[in-house]
Order: C-alpha cells, then sequence, then structure tokens
C-alpha cells in the first residue's frame, strides 16, 4: 500500500510539472457566415476550433460566433460538404464558403497503431467513436460495441457486474471454444483478454471479467474493428480472430489547455426476471409444516413448491413463526427443546425473490486535463468507477489514472507515451452456475411463501457465527447468509503502457521503437463462514494471478507520397513478446475458529495448486503499399513469426497478405447520383501457436492422502510434433456513396479457412486419456456484412436526423477433422454438447431429446413416447437441438438532434439460434415457474377437474406396440418427467430477439448562457442501456451464457443472474 | 534510394541474425517448471487407491444398495425406478486411474520392482473384472494405448477380459514378493505384499465363482485352496481389502460431507426390514437408524426401525406411511441409513472414520467358499463352517466399526447368539437349494455397502428375491448398466461392433456369464 500510493503521488506531481508548462493564449470573438457555392446559408453548419472540443454551429442565417485565438485554425464542416480550414489571424471576421462534396480524407487507426487513408484500404474496418462509450456507459466497455459493428457478435455473460463479455468478429473459425476472440490492443501494443476461471476445490464459479472489458471508456478515443486476418495480419498469431485496436485520448493536435468533467450516474434493476407461481408453496403434495426444515415436520425438508395452496385461510408451523419461548424463531434450531412453533397463516409473498434485489447504482467520475503546444502534449486522466450490483453486498471499485503524453525533442524525434494504472476493488463478485453458492440456484428451489425479509437477521441467536438460520436445512444456503457472509473478494492492480520514440531521418524515412507492457496482480480472497452447505466447518481461500505481457517492437518506415502519378511506401519492423503467468491457489478447507479468515486459522493442512508458465514470440515483418495517382492502392504484407510453444522444427512460420483498393468513382464518369465509389480486395493467411507446455506430458499433482503426496498423469496427451495453425481468409466489397453523401451503402463479403488446428480432440477414456492435442480440422467462415447509413432529415432549421444501420449472416462450417474424426466436442454443460460435425455449422448444440415414435409408417409417428405409468421418455442419443449463433444480426442506431438536443437510439437484434436454459428445466421440476400451475388448478386430487396431467403421446407397451396414453399422472410427476435434466429438448427457447440497447437524450447548453461562467460546454444526458427486451422466453435474458473454468460456454443458460436495465444521467463539462 | 535499400538489406539481416541468435534460451521456455514428467510409481499409487474406492463407495450409495433394495428413495426416485440412462461411472475414473496403473507397471517394471508391479496388475484386473460386471464388453486388449495411437480400441468380449483378468491375478501372486522393495504409497494395505496376494487369490475366487455358470471352476478353485503358501486368501476381517478413511478433508469417508438433504434422500428398503426383522438379524441396528418419530435416539427397539418400499413414484415415496395411517407418513416415520455413514450436517455423531471403502470382504470370501463347497466346486473344509463364518464375520465387522466411532450401545447390540444360528430361516439345513438360498440372502446381507457386488451375484444366482417397485420405468430388475454416451461419438464403429454381439445397449440386456 505504501508503494502504492508513492506511485501515485510521485505521478502527481510528474504530471502537474508538465502542465505548467502550457501557457493560455489570448481569446477574441471570431465571427462570419457559412454558405454554398450558391450564396446559400447553411445553417448547422460546425464550426470547430482545430485540435480541441470547442465549438459551434451556424444559425439559421448561417452565421455563427466563437472565442478564439489569433493562430487558432476554424474548421468549418457539413454533412454532404468538404470540410474547409480556415487560420485567425488578425480579422474577426470570417466568411467561408463550402463546396459540396465528400470528405474522404478520413483517417482510421490499422494494425500495429499505423493511421491510413480509409479510401487506400483494401479490407473493411470500422471505427466507433469514444463517445458512444461515456454517454450510456457499461462497465464492461466492450458491451458498449453490442450492436454497432457488422460482423462483430457480442454476448454478455449475465454474471453480475462486471463480468465477461464474449466478442467474435466474422465467427468462429477454431475448434478451441477459448481461442475464438480477437486480440486487443491500446496504443499499438497488445494487452490481455485473459478470463481466469475460480472453481475447484467445492467453490463455484464467480465472474472476474475478461481482461479487456477493464478499459475505462472515459480514456477511449476511438475503437477500431479490424474484422479480419487481412486486418490483422501484421499482429501475427494472436489475431486470426481479427483485433480490436483501442486508441486512447491524447492532446496530441490541440491547441491550449483545457479540462474536462464527466460525472455518470446510473441505476440498474432488473430487466427479465423468472415468472414464478404463487398459488402454492414450499412442500409435497399439498402438506406441509415446518419443524426442523430437514424432514422432521411433514414435507419439511423438500426444497419444493409442492406444498399448500396459499392464502386460503391454511395455518401451519413456519420457520419464521415465533416459539413459544421467546426471542427463538421456528428455524432457530438451539431453540430450548420444550419450545413449540405456533402457527402462522400460509400466505403467498409474490415479490419476495424481486425484493430481494436492490437497485444497483454505478456511479462513475471522471476528470481529465490536457493541454498542447508545437512541441509537447498531455492528457491526464483520473476515473472513479463506484458500482454496487441488484444482488446485495455486491460491488465494484476502479480507479483508473491514465497518461498520454508526447513531446518533440528535436525536428527529428519525437517520444509519446501512454501510462495507465488501475486499481479494481470488489468486496464481492457473485457465484454463479448449479449450485448452493449461487443466489440463482437458492431462487430455483426456493419456498414461494419464504418471506424472505424474515431471513435477514440470518444467524440463530446465541450462535452468531457459526450457525446460520434458514427456512430449509437439508440443501439449502440462506440467500442473505450466501451473499453476506460467503463472499469473492477481488483486489487488482494493473498497469498496461508503452513508450515510444519515433526519428525522422528524413521527412520520408523514419524508425520508430517501442515497448509495451501490460502487467497485473490480482488477489481473489474467498470466505466461507460456519455452516455452509459446501462448508460446515467453513473455509478460506486466496488465489493470487500474477500476468506479464511485454512487447518491444520497431518499425522502420519509408514513404514517398508527393509524386502525382506513383506513390509508394515502405516499412520493415519487428517485435518480441514475453508473457508470463504466476497462479497460486491456496485454500484452507476447515477453519480452526469461525470468522477469522487467515491461512493461519486452517484447522486441517492447507491444500495448494500453482501453476506458472511463460511464452515467447518474436516476429519480424515487413510491409509495402503502392498507389498509382491516388485512386489505385496495393498492400502486401509479410510476417515471420517464432513462437516458443511450438516443436523447435516447426516453431518457425511465415504469412503474407495482399489487398487492393480501387477508386472507381476517381477512375470512370458514374451517375451524378454516386458521389464516390470504391472496390477493394483482399487476401491474407495468418499462422497461429498455441499454449505453453502442450508438447510434453507431465504428472500434474493429485490429492493428498493425509501426508502422503501424490501425483497422476495429465488426461491430455500431448504432442511433440505439432504444427502451427494456419487460417486463410479473402474478402472483397465496396463502398458506396450516394447524393453527396447522404446516403452510403458499405458491403463486404468474406470467406475465412483455418486448417491445422491445434485442438485437443476428445478421446474415449478407454484409451487412457480424455484428449489428445493434435493438428486437425478445417473450419470455414462465409458471410456478408453490410452497413447503411444515411441523413434523411438535414433542415434548415438546424434539424438532423441520421442513421446507422448494420447487418452481419455468418455461417461457419466444419469442413473436415480427421481421417478417423467426424464428430468433436467443443465444450458443453447440462446435456447440452457443443459439436463440431463434419459437414455441419460451427455452433450446433447436440442433446438427448423426447424418445418419439422413429418409424415413418406409424399413425404415431413422431409422438413422445411413455412409459406404461404414463411418463414422457427420453432418448439418451444425442440429436441436433440447435445452433447457438444467431442467423443474422442487425443492429440500427438512429440520431436526431436539434439546436442543443440531441437524441440517440440503438436496437439490437439477433436472429434465431437457441438457449438452453437450466432455469427451465429446474424451474419446472421446483414447481417454481408459473407454469408449473398447469395440473394442479385446484389442488393435487388428481380426480378434480384441471388437476392432473395426461401427458400428450404414446405408450409403448410391453409387446413393443403403442396406444394413445390416456393415463392422468400429477402435475409433479409430469413436470419431472417432462423436464428431465438431460432432455436439452425441453430445455430450449428460441433465442431470437429485440433490444432497445440504447437510449441517449442529450442537451447542450447554449453558448449564450454560459459567458459568464469559464466553461466552454456543458451537455446534460438522460442514459438509458438495455431498456426493453423482446424475445419468446419469459424467464431469462436469452442474451447469456454459462461458464465453466475461465471457459465461456455459448447456447447455455446456467441458473443466470438476471440482466438489468440502466437509467441514469451523464453530465460533461467542458473548460 | 540506393542509401535507403542498403539500410533496409542490412536491418533485415541484422534481424534474421538477431531473432535466432540472441533469444539464447528460447528453446528452454517451453519446458514446464510446475510439474515432472517423470515419477515413482509411489506417488502413483495412493491416487489410484483413493479414487477408485470412492468411485466403488459411490456406486454402492447411488446404485448398488438401491437396486439390491437394501436402501431406497424417498425423494428424487429415479434410480429406485430404473430411470438409469448411460452411466459414464466408473468408466471414467476406472480407465483414468487405469492409465496410472499402466505407468506404475512400466516405471517399477523397468526398475525390477515386482512388488509394486503386482499390486498395479490386482488392481488392474480388478478394475477391468468391475466394469466388465456392470457393462459387459468393455476395451481390454486394446484399451489405454492412446500413446500407440490407438484411438479407437476394440471391445472384448468378456470371456476374453475375464480370462485375462484371471491370468493377471495369478501373475501378480506369483510376482508379489519376489522383489524385496517396500511399496510405499499403498493407502489400502500399507504396503503389506502379503495382503496384496491374498487380495489376488480372494478376487480369483469371485471371479471364478461368477463365471461358474459358464465354466467350471472346480479345478482352478481347488488350485487355489490346496495351496494356502503359494496362494492365500483372506483369513481374516483385519486382512480384508476395505479402505479406512481418515481424519480431515479431504479424505473423510465419501459421505460425511453431504447436504443432510442428499443424506436423507435414500432410507432403509422395506426389503431389508423385513428381511432382518424375519431372521432377528442384530444388523438392523447397525444398518438403519430409528425413525425420527419413535423419538429413540441412535439405538431402539426392533419396532422404531422402518423401510420404505423401493421404486415409488416421488409423491408417494414422500408421504409414504408404513403404518397406513396417512397422518403417519413421510420421512419421520421411515429409518435413515445407520449411523456409520450419517453426515456431519446431518447429526452430531456422524464420524468421518466409521464407514470405510469395502473392496472385497473377509465375509464375501468366506460365502464364495461356501457356495463353491455346497456345489463341489471344492473338497476343502464344510460348507456350513464357511457359512457361519461369513455370517459371524460380517457381524463382528459392524461391531467393530460401531465401537470406533463410540457407539457402544450399538456395537453392544452386534453379537450374535447360538439361537440366531438355531433359526429355520438361518440354520444350515434343508435340500442344496435351501442351502444356497440361505447362502444367498446372507451373502446379500453381509454385502451391504459393498459396490455393486450383491447386484452382480444376484444376477447369477437370483438370491434374494428382488421385484420392481410400482412405479418402475421398466418391468424388470436392470440387469447391466448402459455404456456412457460420450462412447457413442468417441468410439462409434467399436460400440456398434460390442452391441452387435451382446445385444442392445440396454438395461435388460444380460451379460455374458449371466445366463439364467
Amino acid at each position: 500500500m505504501i508503494a502504492q500510493k508513492s506511485i501515485w503521488r510521485g505521478l502527481m506531481t510528474a504530471c502537474l510539472l508538465l502542465t505548467l508548462n502550457f501557457t493560455f493564449a489570448q481569446q477574441t470573438q471570431v465571427t462570419g457566415k457559412v454558405s454554398d457555392s450558391k450564396k446559400e446559408p447553411l445553417p448547422g453548419a460546425t464550426v470547430l476550433v482545430k485540435g480541441t472540443s470547442r465549438g459551434t454551429v451556424t444559425d439559421i442565417d448561417g452565421s455563427y460566433a466563437i472565442q478564439a485565438a489569433s493562430g487558432d485554425v476554424l474548421v468549418f464542416s457539413f454533412v454532404g460538404f468538404e470540410s474547409k480550414e480556415a487560420q485567425v489571424g488578425t480579422l474577426s471576421q470570417l466568411d467561408i464558403t463550402l463546396s459540396e462534396g465528400l470528405a474522404l480524407n478520413e483517417v482510421v487507426v490499422t494494425a500495429l497503431g499505423v493511421e491510413r487513408q480509409t479510401k487506400a484500404l483494401g479490407y473493411s474496418v470500422q471505427a466507433v467513436d469514444g463517445g458512444q462509450f461515456t454517454e450510456a456507459r457499461e462497465t464492461n466497455v466492450i458491451n458498449s460495441l453490442s450492436g454497432r459493428v457488422a460482423g462483430v457478435q457480442i454476448t454478455n455473460s449475465s454474471t453480475g457486474i462486471g463480468g465477461s463479455t464474449r466478442v467474435t468478429i466474422r465467427g468462429e473459425s477454431s475448434l478451441n471454444i477459448n481461442a475464438n476472440q480477437p486480440l486487443f490492443v491500446v496504443d499499438g501494443v497488445p494487452i490481455s483478454n485473459n478470463i481466469v476461471g475460480s472453481s475447484g476445490r467445492s467453490n463455484q464459479e464467480a465472474d472476474y471479467g475478461n481482461a479487456a472489458g477493464e478499459i475505462n471508456p472515459d480514456d477511449v478515443a476511438s475503437m477500431t474493428v479490424l474484422k479480419g486476418p487481412a486486418a490483422a495480419a501484421l499482429y501475427g498469431s494472436r489475431a486470426a480472430n481479427g483485433a480490436i485496436l483501442i486508441t486512447t485520448k491524447s492532446a496530441k493536435g490541440k491547441k491550449g489547455m483545457g479540462v474536462t468533467i464527466n460525472s455518470n450516474i446510473t441505476f440498474d434493476e432488473t430487466l427479465r426476471m423468472p415468472q414464478w407461481q404463487d398459488k402454492y408453496g414450499q412442500g409435497n403434495n399439498g402438506t406441509f409444516e415446518f419443524r426442523n426444515g430437514a424432514g422432521a415436520g411433514v414435507s419439511d425438508g423438500v426444497d419444493e413448491s409442492w406444498g399448500p395452496e396459499l392464502d386460503k385461510g391454511f395455518m401451519t408451523t413456519q420457520f419464521d413463526s415465533p416459539r413459544s419461548e421467546s426471542g427463538f424463531r421456528g428455524g432457530d434450531l438451539n431453540a430450548p427443546a420444550s419450545s413449540t412453533i405456533t402457527k402462522t397463516p400460509w400466505v403467498s409473498r409474490p415479490s419476495n425473490i424481486d425484493d430481494f434485489f436492490q437497485t444497483g447504482v454505478t456511479r462513475s467520475n471522471n476528470i481529465s486535463i490536457e493541454g498542447s503546444n508545437e512541441k509537447s502534449n498531455i492528457r491526464l486522466s483520473w476515473t472513479n468507477l463506484d458500482q454496487t450490483g441488484i444482488i446485495p453486498n455486491t460491488d465494484l471499485k476502479r480507479n483508473t489514472l491514465a497518461m498520454n503524453g508526447g513531446i518533440n525533442v528535436t525536428d527529428k524525434l519525437t517520444v509519446n507515451s501512454t501510462f495507465n494504472y488501475q486499481n479494481t476493488d470488489s468486496g464481492n463478485r457473485p457465484n454463479i452456475s448449479y449450485g448452493t453458492e449461487s443466489l440463482m440456484y437458492l431462487w430455483i428451489w426456493y419456498g414461494r411463501q419464504v418471506d424472505t425479509r424474515n431471513l435477514r437477521n440470518y444467524w440463530m441467536p446465541g450462535l452468531e457465527g457459526v450457525q446460520q438460520f434458514n427456512y430449509n436445512y437439508n440443501y439449502h444456503d440462506n440467500p442473505y447468509f450466501n451473499v453476506y457472509e460467503n463472499t469473492n473478494g477481488q483486489s487488482k492492480g494493473r498497469v498496461f503502457g508503452n513508450v515510444s520514440a519515433t526519428y525522422k531521418f528524413t521527412p520520408k524515412l523514419s524508425l520508430m521503437v517501442r515497448s509495451g507492457l501490460d502487467t497485473y496482480n490480482e488477489l481473489r480472497d474467498r470466505r466461507r463462514a460456519f455452516s455452509t452447505q459446501r462448508f460446515r466447518r467453513g473455509s478460506y481461500r486466496e488465489d493470487n494471478i500474477f500476468f506479464s505481457e511485454q512487447n518491444s517492437d520497431f518499425l522502420l518506415s519509408y514513404s514517398e507520397t508527393a509524386k502525382s502519378t506513383w506513390s509508394y511506401s515502405l516499412a520493415v519492423g519487428g517485435n518480441a513478446m514475453r508473457q508470463n503467468n504466476r497462479y497460486l491457489e491456496t485454500v484452507a478447507p476447515e477453519l480452526l475458529i469461525p470468522n477469522i479468515y487467515n491461512f493461519t486459522n486452517s484447522a486441517v493442512n492447507l491444500q495448494i495448486s500453482q501453476a506458472n508458465s511463460e511464452k515467447r514470440i518474436n516476429s519480424i515483418y515487413g510491409f509495402g503499399q503502392i498507389g498509382y495517382k491516388n485512386v489505385l492502392f496495393l498492400d502486401v504484407t509479410g510476417r515471420n513469426d517464432w513462437s516458443s510453444t511450438l516443436p523447435v522444427n516447426n516453431n518457425s512460420y511465415f504469412y503474407p497478405s495482399a489487398t487492393l483498393s480501387a477508386v472507381v468513382s476517381d477512375m470512370v464518369t458514374l451517375p451524378s447520383v454516386i458521389s464516390f465509389f470504391k472496390l477493394r480486395g483482399a487476401y491474407a493467411e495468418v499462422g497461429n501457436d498455441t499454449d505453453p507446455y502442450s508438447l510434453a506430458n507431465v504428472y500434474n499433482p493429485a490429492t493428498a492422502w493425509g501426508s502422503i503426496q501424490a501425483k497422476s498423469e495429465s488426461t491430455r496427451l500431448a504432442n511433440a510434433n505439432l504444427l502451427p495453425e494456419r487460417t486463410a481468409s479473402m474478402e472483397a466489397g465496396f463502398d458506396a456513396r450516394f447524393l453527396n453523401g447522404r446516403l452510403g451503402l458499405d458491403f463486404t463479403y468474406f470467406n475465412n479457412e483455418t486448417k491445422n488446428q491445434i485442438i485437443p480432440i476428445e478421446l474415449d477414456i478407454a484409451t487412457g486419456y480424455a484428449s489428445r492435442i493434435i493438428n486437425a480440422g478445417r473450419i470455414q467462415n462465409k458471410g456478408i456484412e453490410v452497413m447503411l447509413n444515411g441523413t434523411p432529415v438535414k433542415s434548415a432549421s438546424g434539424l438532423t436526423w441520421n442513421f446507422f444501420a448494420n447487418f452481419t449472416r455468418t455461417r461457419g462450417k466444419v469442413l473436415e477433422l480427421t481421417d478417423e474424426l467426424k464428430t468433436y466436442s467443443m465444450t458443453g454443460r447440462n446435456g447440452a454438447n457443443i459439436q463440431a460435425r463434419v459437414g455441419e455449422r460451427m455452433g450446433n448444440i447436440y442433446g438427448a431429446g423426447f424418445a418419439r415414435v422413429a418409424d415413418p409408417a406409424s399413425p404415431y409417428f413422431g409422438q413422445i413416447i411413455h412409459t406404461t405409468t404414463g411418463t414422457p421418455t427420453v432418448d439418451p442419443t444425442l440429436k441436433l437441438q440447435g445452433n447457438y449463433n444467431p442467423d443474422w444480426m442487425l443492429g440500427l442506431q438512429n440520431n436526431v438532434s436539434y439546436k442543443g438536443i440531441s437524441l440517440g437510439f440503438l436496437f439490437d437484434y439477433r436472429h434465431g439460434g437457441i438457449i438452453v436454459s437450466r432455469t427451465k428445466t429446474i424451474g419446472s421440476t421446483s414447481g417454481q415457474l408459473e407454469e408449473t400451475l398447469y395440473g394442479r388448478e385446484n389442488g393435487y386430487d388428481i380426480t378434480l377437474p384441471g388437476n392432473g396431467i395426461i401427458s400428450e403421446g404414446v405408450i409403448k407397451n410391453a409387446d413393443g406396440s403403442f396406444t394413445p396414453n390416456t393415463i392422468k399422472i400429477t402435475s409433479r410427476n409430469w413436470h419431472n418427467r417432462y423436464y428431465e435434466r438431460n432432455n436439452v429438448e425441453a430445455a430450449k427457447y428460441d433465442a431470437t430477439f429485440l433490444k432497445l440497447r440504447e437510449v441517449t437524450i442529450g442537451y447542450t447548453i447554449p453558448k449564450k448562457l454560459l459567458t459568464r461562467v469559464p466553461v466552454q460546454d456543458i451537455k446534460i444526458s438522460l442514459v438509458g442501456r438495455n431498456l426493453a427486451l423482446w424475445t419468446e422466453n419469459p424467464h431469462v435474458d436469452p442474451e447469456t451464457m454459462a461458464m465453466g473454468g475461465g471457459t465461456l460456454i455459448p447456447g447455455v443458460e446456467d441458473m443466470a443472474i438476471p440482466s438489468t436495465r440502466n437509467i441514469g444521467f451523464n453530465l460533461n463539462i467542458k473548460f | 534510394m540506393k542509401l535507403n535499400k542498403t539500410y533496409f538489406s542490412g536491418l533485415a539481416i541484422a534481424l534474421m541474425l538477431g531473432v535466432s541468435s540472441c533469444d539464447k534460451d528460447f528453446e528452454k521456455v517451453n519446458t514446464n517448471p510446475n510439474n515432472p514428467e517423470k515419477v515413482s510409481s509411489a506417488l502413483l499409487l495412493p491416487n489410484v487407491i483413493r479414487n477408485t474406492t470412492n468411485e466403488i463407495a459411490g456406486n454402492s450409495w447411488g446404485y448398488g444398495n438401491i437396486v439390491m433394495q437394501y436402501t431406497a428413495k424417498i425423494q428424487f426416485t429415479n434410480e429406485d425406478r430404473y430411470n438409469w440412462g448411460p452411466q459414464s461411472s466408473p468408466y471414467s475414473s476406472f480407465y483414468n486411474a487405469l492409465r496410472d496403473i499402466n505407468n506404475i507397471i512400466e516405471i517399477s517394471g523397468t526398475a525390477k520392482q515386482q512388488n509394486y508391479v503386482g499390486v498395479a496388475k490386482v488392481m488392474r484386473a480388478h478394475l477391468f473384472a468391475y466394469m466388465s460386471d456392470a457393462y459387459g464388453e468393455i476395451p481390454y486388449t486394446e484399451s489405454l494405448q492412446a500413446k500407440g495411437e490407438l484411438n479407437y480400441p476394440k471391445f472384448d468380449t468378456q470371456e476374453v477380459i475375464y480370462a485375462g483378468v484371471l491370468k493377471e491375478l495369478e501373475d501378480a501372486n506369483a510376482l508379489l514378493g519376489t522383489t524385496t522393495e517396500k511399496v510405499d504409497g499403498d493407502i489400502l494395505f500399507n504396503g503389506n505384499v502379503t495382503l496384496w496376494k491374498k487380495f489376488a487369490n480372494s478376487l480369483r475366487l469371485r471371479i471364478l465363482m461368477r463365471l461358474s455358470d459358464r465354466k467350471d471352476p472346480s479345478q482352478a478353485m481347488q488350485a487355489i485352496l490346496s495351496n494356502p503358501t503359494q496362494s492365500p486368501i483372506f483369513s481374516a476381517a483385519t486382512e480384508q481389502a476395505v479402505l479406512q478413511y481418515l481424519q480431515d478433508v479431504p479424505n473423510q469417508h465419501p459421505l460425511f460431507t453431504t447436504r443432510s438433504g442428499s443424506y436423507d434422500e435414500v432410507r432403509l428398503s422395506i426389503r431389508l426390514e423385513d428381511e432382518l426383522k424375519g431372521l432377528n438379524d442384530p444388523r438392523l441396528f447397525a444398518y438403519a437408524q430409528p425413525t425420527t418419530s419413535s423419538a429413540a435416539g441412535v439405538l431402539g427397539a426392533v419396532t422404531a426401525y422402518e423401510g420404505v418400499p423401493n421404486g415409488l413414484g416421488d409423491e408417494e415415496a414422500l408421504k409414504y406411511s408404513p403404518s397406513g395411517d396417512a397422518t403417519k407418513g413421510g420421512s419421520n416415520f421411515i429409518s435413515r441409513v445407520g449411523l456409520l455413514w450419517a453426515c456431519s450436517a446431518c447429526t452430531t455423531q456422524a464420524n468421518p472414520l466409521g464407514y470405510q471403502g469395502i473392496l472385497m470382504s473377509y465375509a464375501e470370501v468366506q460365502f464364495i467358499l461356501a457356495e463353491a463347497r455346497e456345489r463341489g466346486f471344492i473338497t476343502v473344509g464344510t460348507a456350513e463352517d464357511y457359512y457361519k463364518k461369513g455370517i459371524q464375520a460380517s457381524v463382528d465387522y459392524y461391531r467393530a466399526r460401531y465401537t470406533v466411532i463410540n457407539q457402544p450401545t450399538i456395537a453392544a447390540k452386534l453379537v450374535l447368539d447360538d439361537a440366531y444360528f438355531a433359526q429355520t430361516k438361518v440354520a444350515y439345513t434343508g435340500t442344496t437349494q435351501e442351502k444356497l438360498a440361505k447362502i444367498g440372502t446372507q451373502k446379500w446381507i453381509a454385502l451391504f455397502f459393498s459396490g455393486m457386488e450383491a447386484w452382480h451375484d444376484w444376477k447369477r444366482t437370483g438370491y434374494p428375491s428382488i421385484k420392481p417397485g410400482p412405479a418402475a420405468f421398466i418391468p424388470t430388475v436392470p440387469v447391466r448398466f448402459m455404456y456412457p454416451g460420450s462412447v457413442q461419438s468417441l468410439n462409434g464403429e467399436n460400440y456398434k461392433a460390442a452391441i452387435g454381439r451382446q445385444g442392445p445397449d440396454a438395461l435388460t440386456t444380460r451379460v455374458w456369464w449371466d445366463v439364467k
């Protein structure tokens, strides 16, 4: 802590000293008029002081007024017109004429941080401006890309605040489910996107987030998505699935000093909760009486809601009924044995689960200072995020300090540096998945009559810290006890950034050297109190995670752009990557004394796991571009990697790329409606390596027997002859703009093929091993991406309406596995197996379904087969149940602005796909969900109307013949047999959904109201995220995933924590 | 331009040299710093014994006890209703253990440590026999050879498997004791090589008897018994193959850490209750606890013990009333499984050391011998003597266990007097059929919590009589496990060949030795 403090102090001092060098220039008022070539005034045109965010818009007469200093450059722009710049001289009047046309000098950041003109690119990139991340914000900033970028699928996991997000670009090319995510790069240097699992040793998983999700939205200037290997070829191995380049904000190119304060507060509430029934309480067959919550009463050990009808005057003893001995409740099992429990009314508690959840609050405050002069620039930013979750006692606190600066040391030498320090703290992150540690598990078996408020005082009197108080002692933990006593803490310090120096030998030749680092230390402390179901005598565990990745690179570039016919550029570079991982898990499996969470308080031997790994990749690369008359551009790249993870003979691999871009509209005369038309095409190959230590088998630690230590050979068979993976990809497309840019259409077709994949293929364990690492498989991904943008309204009154739509359709197909292998199981959960089968689509989910009459000649063909007692049966054969990928996705963003008021809203639609729901299966068997009222409309006596269920289908008779089922069975029996846990068919939902992803309503306070305060700009916004959801699934948001051992399992809902709807305010003040 | 060209090519050369030479320890980076590539057999042995014994204990609790109607479920009655589905236990964990068992044989074979090799061979034989008893045909001769690129092992006929297993046990018996190294890591017999020999030969008796309806075991059994020095068998309960669990996590007995609800789902079956009460057998007090409603505490009168029928529907099972009086139904009126097996959350009297993982008991050997003698397979000893020793050993064993867990009142009940043996139902009298029925019944009682041995024995002998419950999914008692679902996708062709020979992959398909 002391070290940390002094680092902070030192840093702050350094920053202040730097800031002092800047001076304020004298400001004057500049006025003028903006008009088009026909001398018509242009209302609503933007006037901006270049390099700052200060600006204004022209009024109805095309007039403007702005504060600027002599020497400042004003930028005038208007949609459909070419921008113009003018320097403020001695005159305070500047009239400008804009000519119609297109601003085609857009620049985007591409691989290795190289800025390129959009029109010269032979592949599709898409940039998202930083403003999209800060107003309506997400704690995991990656979620903000959802619906905004064609070809990109974002799925968040519904695992509580700051939970992990899965990103796939242009489908899934790898059979290794964990290897389908893009590379994240900040300011030219790769950063970690690791997810480190947290289950094992009786602990269930808690989602500690994916590392890239920790990026602070306030510091993001833009995110650029490089979608295919063509775009990412220069990042090498790790960018085979594309790359997301994050450029942090800097003061470069701006003038003077500015201070920005952004303050954001949002309130989070559950978006979709399971629909519970409120007609019957806990128990069996209509009976219940509490004695000890473990079977001593009537059905009081049962944790299902098939009990007596509620609100009918029934009185019984309950866990919260008073005892004759005052001060004790029914569930206080330590009450004097002579005490009796008083009967209390059996009434419904419709909000007993909803009320447990609270309004989550997220506060995010940022202050940034930036300043710049000819020689240097610096931006400093501090952000404080303070979030409390919808689950009580879950939180996340994060402080981010960011610095971005550059100095022109001489005319030839420039030094830049970015630095980010982050401290993430959480007192508790919620447990997820199926089991007593998970809150959603507790609810799915909850007594529907339980008044949750009466569980808040969760210790038995006199046994505080030792014995929890609950409504059921057979299977469950008290939900409040669960969240307040059994915590999953986190404390993480992370530093990432880089230092680079660029030396310009001549204006054409320059050398850049850079070294970047991403390193973090994370401590996870997990406390379990005495009397926890899984830890009767408590437990304490600490996981220490260390990660460090260092990338040192150089780039020597030569460019010749001055010539009018041919232009060319050439660059060579190299990179050395060093990655270190250390993991240490220490567990005190039982505690000596309650409530002391310290390893010296362990009652038994500590259990320890440790895993360290190191990986290196050395690379050299080169790329060149030839341009002809600024209308035709050819790019070629080549890169060679040496990876330490591959066998010495096969550890070197080379891969090339070539792209072509042709600005057709500048080459031939097109109809005037087409303002711009560019054709592009690209081909690239990328190689890939594997995880460390995949070449030789080792003996892993096994559970010790008292003091006798043990080992066991790894169940995964290593392979000493691995080859690098290879992805080949092509894409072709066009970028067309019509009506002077009022309408734009961008189309891309892509086709990727990955082969020689390094995957652990599953073996029948009878071979002695569960899997073998091999090179196998050929996966193809084809698809189209369409982006359409337009400005339907741009009125003289200042009303503007822009829209942006993107459409994605991707199909991944398994072309080949091995000669012998036709099916490859990628992952799975709850009977849902994600399998790659030759000839089939990637993302297919296989699982058991109902046994059905298979003979097409039978009159009962296709009907569900029942036992002779009338219950539906399951056929354990794995059948295709669906695919977790959407068939297609559509994002639609609209922005309407009128004077200072702006309205933006984003719809996100995904069509098709399935989600296999554990909530559905378990909630049906436990009698919790609303639909379990089917067959018990009038109680449990199946001779009464409305009661009992004659399951639809046929009975299989002893002789193999079928007859229609006529046997009435109880509702519970039917629900239990229909929703067998492994029956994926019964558990699946169509995952199609439409979400109102985002709404922002902003108001910029008119300048004239601000003349008396030293403020440039104030914008207030009302923001909302995930405001509405339309989908067939009434119980859970289909946008969810399961998680296990650090693997995100798409297509499976495994007791998902409800997703949230966030509404709040954003205040942005610029000085 | 010229300058630039020179510049670039010079740089490129420097780079190529630099990348490959300056990173000197590049090739060493990929050496795993965490775990060794070589270990000694002593480090492999504990884990294979622990895991496989736990698996066997788990099989007892989950299936063996239920299908043989020692216990019945009052909630989540799937197992009781034969709604079983594919079974990955013991398949997965046993083959997993067999990898390391083969490693022991390889490591110690090279090092000429025949004791380790012998121990590993006994385990290997035991595990293969155990799996084949449950599934029928399994990969055997081609199994465990993924390192030799054998990814799709064929399934062998049981004839081949048991012949191999018997041969291996014979080899193990011969190898054990031929070298002098101490067997470390032996958590089962603490390095006692003689006990491993006894286990090997006792297992041979079990398997020979298992196959007796297919192959006359006389010669092989007689050969074992006629030379006790060369082929010793268990001669006392102190020698039997049971794993003593430890005081501390994670090596407490397998039920100690379960939730009370899970433990309480399983209750005394009315089938066992009736049998024990009918025989005035004191093991009633060991195998079950008095009902809660009897308020008897840890030990009650015979009437305080009540069972529940197997194979009821969930609601019926939960509300079952032994007396027929609906107001006296439910879990309070049904006995739990004995205190020896209780979980720590269930009662303060639970003890982590009480329940041992039983691989093969001395009592079982005595019953095998009794049957063998009665059927004329062997000529040594008398059937009655073996039979009585079997009964006595079983009761003595539980008396000892209840003494260990400080339940002297229960222990005191676990004695047999002459009157017990004099009862018509117990006395070793009657026709051969009647005698075999008595052996079968007593063996069944003694095999409580012994993996799935009682089930396999029942398949062979039909003792005791077991009837499916009213809500059973299939009208007959299952006679085998279905193969794990993964086998279909991972070794499909061989799987199909196996069921082609053996019959459908169903609970009702008989295994090869189950001829009746």
